[in-house]
């Protein structure tokens, strides 16, 4: 048996101050496996791959290939030995062409000369063969994220790299593209090549892999084989409890409309088209209505254009029967709840307190201050009562500075400031990005919690399974306009990626609602 | 005793002072250090001579000067603590002036410009308004007032431009600096207010005392005989509280750390960012007025009025004076009183040993330089401590090892 394991990560332990990242954990990859490895945030995945990649040296535990014990020191270590890894954020040259990225630091030369002829042959060959669409002659600036992702596994390619490391390779990308990708590393598999798939969404890993590696706290909890499991038991070994995956709600009884946009247009920082253009809709009271769409298709413009922080260009934006299309963001923010995509950037003071940081719309109101000095002891108080109403865990209560708060409770203090704001419209945009599934389970039932309390909620998500889950009406956004309207009862996944991608369109459609 | 240490150490605010006392205790040793080695490799002086040179660095405020035998004579001298007292007044109020912006996320590296502003526009009032048709304490009241406007509107430019087209306020400020530099040059130039009375004073504009105008001394002469302290050094520790008191109780204070802190998240939050760089901008600069007002309002100090090459070093040493005190407003009045007490050590060693005045600015600078690494070492005992104990929310920053464990949300 042991024969068959291709890398072997036996007993890893790697701290890092005042924390055990990876905490005695085993790993076993099979030659012409796909092996996933799956844990929530900060289980220590990325920090395992590190070292097997040589960005990081364990403190204890050996790492062996074929049986024999290597060292890795650094990553040319590891291409040496046949691992290549296809990072979360790609570490390509904007401004050089594709081939010279592929070829970047494997170059061939003669003579101090660079030989490109040979290189793109071989490049070519190896996009023929595994059916890798890339422009060899294209800057990597000008192409698709998708296809930004095809040159780095040509890179793993090119070197020859019989072991693959995958870190959260789908979140880029579209289902079509995702679908792609999948057959690619199956297409791998069959070769011989051996997968590890780094990943904590449970549909791509139930697809693709043959076994699962689960990682919680640092600790290894286990691998089994994904035939004889599902996902929900992944999911509890993931997190550790018995999860809820699906959002439990009932059927939307919409109201009148409380937000009204027509012909609404955000002018672009990066080139001079639009980046919201002409787009009209409404949110009801009592439904959650989604937009959806791939990152940077004018989700983020529309929601600046909003809630103020960006100016409009043109239409008009009503909020409860109030023409807001000039009004400040103060203004705004009086019928408005607002749940940033940037939550480090707008959606906290991080060198603040979580009590400060709680009053950072109302300090000015009443209860909060006495004469322009602010009323310390209303401000602890009304913390307290959030902190206890949201569950937001935190070192020391009130007065713990909001840059030391996990991901999770930070977000979770956002939420707490701004739904207790009460106001009519709610605007989520992202609110589960990099949490964990614990966090997300709660965040989407107090959003649902929300709806129906008769409040009109807009959620921005890149999210399929989000938008799939939570919406009561979804609208898809591509190159900064409405390019279709669903019903998430009566669409799946494969019709609104096709939307998403641009590669259809709805003329006109249903959005009178 | 050691548990309760340590939990005192865990205190940001414990940790803050440690630092500037430990960066100070090296400033001095390093200083030490120069007079060392220029005592002994300098002809003429030697290692006596270094010992007293060491003695006046370290103890040069209780200086009384030498006795009889020519040995150096240590105690409790009013007059050297009088005038620290006296120098420290606009040293506060500059440091002030660069602690209000620090906190508010703005560096005020245009506080000489906002002082210069401020002396001509004090001693325009001071001068010409005559304080035999107004009381001189109304003359003086409106003196001091004019220099915090003219502070306050110069501190105001570079807000305004930063605010509006987004230029980096420093770059604003250097070029205020320079452009106060020659335009009150040339609001003195052949002015009536040029010193002409005593011979070869022309480079001097007349004391505010020339008009009767002066700040009252009250008592503190009698406490400090024959230094020039006044009531000044109150009002600049009266002004120290009213900023601590702005910054961290009102609800202006509040809105104006936010727009320091995250801009973007204080402008979500419906909080007007660009007036709010103004105003901090405004404040900095009346600060660094009123440093300039105490200064010249003294009825004692001169004012050399051909600026135009010349920045007053009072206004740029604000910043190690805030630095040093972690911008805190109630600490800055101990870490002016602190830089002033150099100058007078400074001051004792020029007088009584061989080092001349170009060595004791060396010296000098050399503290106030290492002073200023108060901020290094707070990071180092910040480093310290996070590896002694484990953070709470460290499971998120994990795979992330240095300061950027904010960033690590996305990593698994």
């Amino acid at each position: 048996m042991a024969a068959e394991n291709v890398i072997e990560m036996l007993h890893i332990t790697k701290r890092f101050p005042g924390i055990i990242a990876n905490d005695d954990i085993t790993l076993q990859l099979r030659q012409g496996e796909i092996h996933a490895l799956l844990g929530e945030n900060g289980a220590g995945k990325s920090t395992l791959m590190s070292v097997l990649f040589g960005l990081y040296q364990p403190e204890a535990g050996v790492i062996k290939k074929n049986g024999q014990e290597v060292k890795i020191n650094n990553p040319n270590d590891a291409t040496a030995l046949g691992i290549g890894m296809v990072h979360q954020h790609f570490k390509l040259i904007d401004v050089f062409t594709v081939l010279d990225n592929i070829i970047l630091g494997a170059e061939t030369t003669k003579a101090g000369f660079l030989q490109k002829r040979e290189a793109r042959a071989k490049v070519e060959a190896l996009s023929e063969r595994y059916g890798l669409k890339v422009d060899l002659d294209a800057k990597v600036e000008d192409i698709t994220v998708g296809m930004q992702q095809r040159v780095e596994i040509l890179k793993m390619l090119y070197r020859d790299n019989e072991i693959l490391i995958f870190d959260e390779p789908t979140a880029v990308l579209t289902p079509q593209e995702i679908d792609e990708l999948m057959a690619t590393m199956k297409e791998f598999a069959k070769e011989g090549k051996s997968i590890l798939f780094i990943s904590h969404k449970l549909n791509e890993i139930m697809e693709v892999s043959d076994r699962v590696t689960v990682l919680r706290k640092g600790k290894y909890i286990g691998t089994v084989d994904t035939k004889d499991t599902d996902k929900q038991s992944l999911s509890d070994m993931m997190v550790g409890r018995s999860v809820q995956l699906e959002v439990q709600k009932g059927p939307a009884k919409p109201g009148e409309a409380v937000l009204s946009l027509r012909g609404f247009c955000v002018p672009s920082r990066a080139h001079k088209r639009n980046a919201v253009n002409l787009v009209s809709f409404d949110v009801r009271a009592g439904e959650i209505l989604c937009i959806a769409g791939i990152d940077g298709n004018g989700q983020t413009e529309l929601v600046h254009g909003l809630t103020g922080l960006e100016k409009s260009s043109g239409g008009t934006v009503t909020l409860c029967g109030e023409d807001i299309s000039h009004a400040s963001i103060r203004h705004r923010g009086g019928n408005m709840s607002y749940i940033p995509e940037d939550r480090h950037k707008h959606g906290l003071v991080l060198d603040f307190t979580l009590e400060q940081n709680m009053v950072l719309q109302r300090f000015k109101e009443k209860q909060f201050q006495t004469k322009g000095f602010v009323n310390k002891g209303a401000v602890r108080e009304y913390a307290q009562r959030l902190i206890e109403q949201y569950d937001v865990r935190s070192g020391q209560g009130p007065v713990t500075v909001a840059r030391s708060m996990s991901g999770g409770n930070q977000q979770k203090a956002i939420i707490a400031r701004e739904l207790d704001r009460e106001k009519p419209l709610v605007v989520a945009v992202q609110p589960t990005r990099g949490l964990d599934v614990g966090a997300i389970e709660y965040i989407h039932s107090r959003l649902v919690a929300e709806r129906d309390k008769g409040r009109a909620v807009l959620l921005v998500s890149l999210e399929l399974d989000e938008v799939m889950n939570l919406s009561d009406r979804i609208l898809v956004m591509y190159e900064g306009e409405i390019v279709g309207e669903f019903d998430p009862k009566q669409t799946d996944v494969q019709e609104l990626g096709l939307y998403m991608a641009g590669a259809k369109r709805m003329e006109k459609g249903g959005h009178s609602a | 005793m050691k548990e309760k240490w340590s939990a005192l150490m865990q205190k940001d605010g414990a940790k803050t002072v440690v630092a500037s006392l430990l960066s100070i205790l090296i400033g001095l040793l390093v200083g030490c250090v120069i007079v060392l080695v220029v005592g002994l490799t300098n002809p003429g002086m030697g290692a006596a001579a270094a010992w007293d040179g060491i003695r006046l660095v370290l103890g040069g405020i209780l200086s009384t000067g030498r006795d009889a035998v020519g040995n150096l004579t240590f105690g409790f001298n009013p007059t050297n603590v009088g005038n620290m007292l006296f120098r420290a007044t606009p040293l506060i109020l500059t440091g002030l002036s660069v602690a209000v912006a620090f906190k508010t996320g703005l560096f005020n590296i245009g506080a000489p410009g906002q002082y210069l502003m401020g002396t001509a526009a004090t001693l325009v009032v001071a001068l010409s308004i005559p304080s035999t048709v107004v009381p001189a304490p109304v003359v003086w009241l409106l003196a001091f007032l004019s220099g915090i406007l003219a502070g306050a509107a110069w501190g105001a430019i570079p807000g305004l431009v930063k605010a509006l087209l987004n230029i980096n306020e420093v770059l604003a400020c250097i070029m205020t600096n320079w452009i106060a530099a020659n335009l009150v040059t040339w609001i003195f130039d052949g002015s009536n207010w040029r010193n002409l009375e005593e011979n070869g004073k022309t480079g001097y504009i007349y004391k505010t005392a020339h008009n009767g105008v002066e700040t009252a001394k009250w008592g503190l002469d009698t406490i400090f005989p024959s230094s020039q302290v006044n009531w000044g050094i109150i009002i600049a520790a009266v002004m120290a509280v009213a900023v601590y008191i702005l910054i961290t109780k009102t609800t202006l204070g509040y809105e104006l750390v936010s727009c320091g802190s995250n801009r973007h998240a204080a402008r979500y939050a419906g909080i007007n960012d660009r007036r709010n760089i103004v105003l901090s901008m405004a404040i900095a600069g009346g600060l660094a007025g009123a440093a300039a007002s105490l200064y010249f309002l003294s009825g004692n100090t001169e004012f050399a009025w051909s600026t135009y090459q010349f920045l007053p070093p009072v206004g740029f040493n604000g910043i190690p004076v805030a630095l040093l005190a972690a911008s805190n407003p109630i600490a800055i009045i101990f870490t002016g009183c602190f830089m002033s007490m150099l100058n007078i050590a400074g001051q004792q060693l020029t007088n009584l040993t061989g080092y001349n005045e170009y060595i004791t600015d060396v010296i000098i600078a050399a503290i106030v330089y290492l002073s200023a690494f108060s901020l290094v070492i707070k990071m180092m005992l910040d480093g310290q401590k996070k590896h002694k104990t484990s953070v709470p929310a460290a499971a998120d920053s994990a795979p992330v090892p240095g300061g950027k464990a904010e960033k690590g949300g996305e990593d698994a």
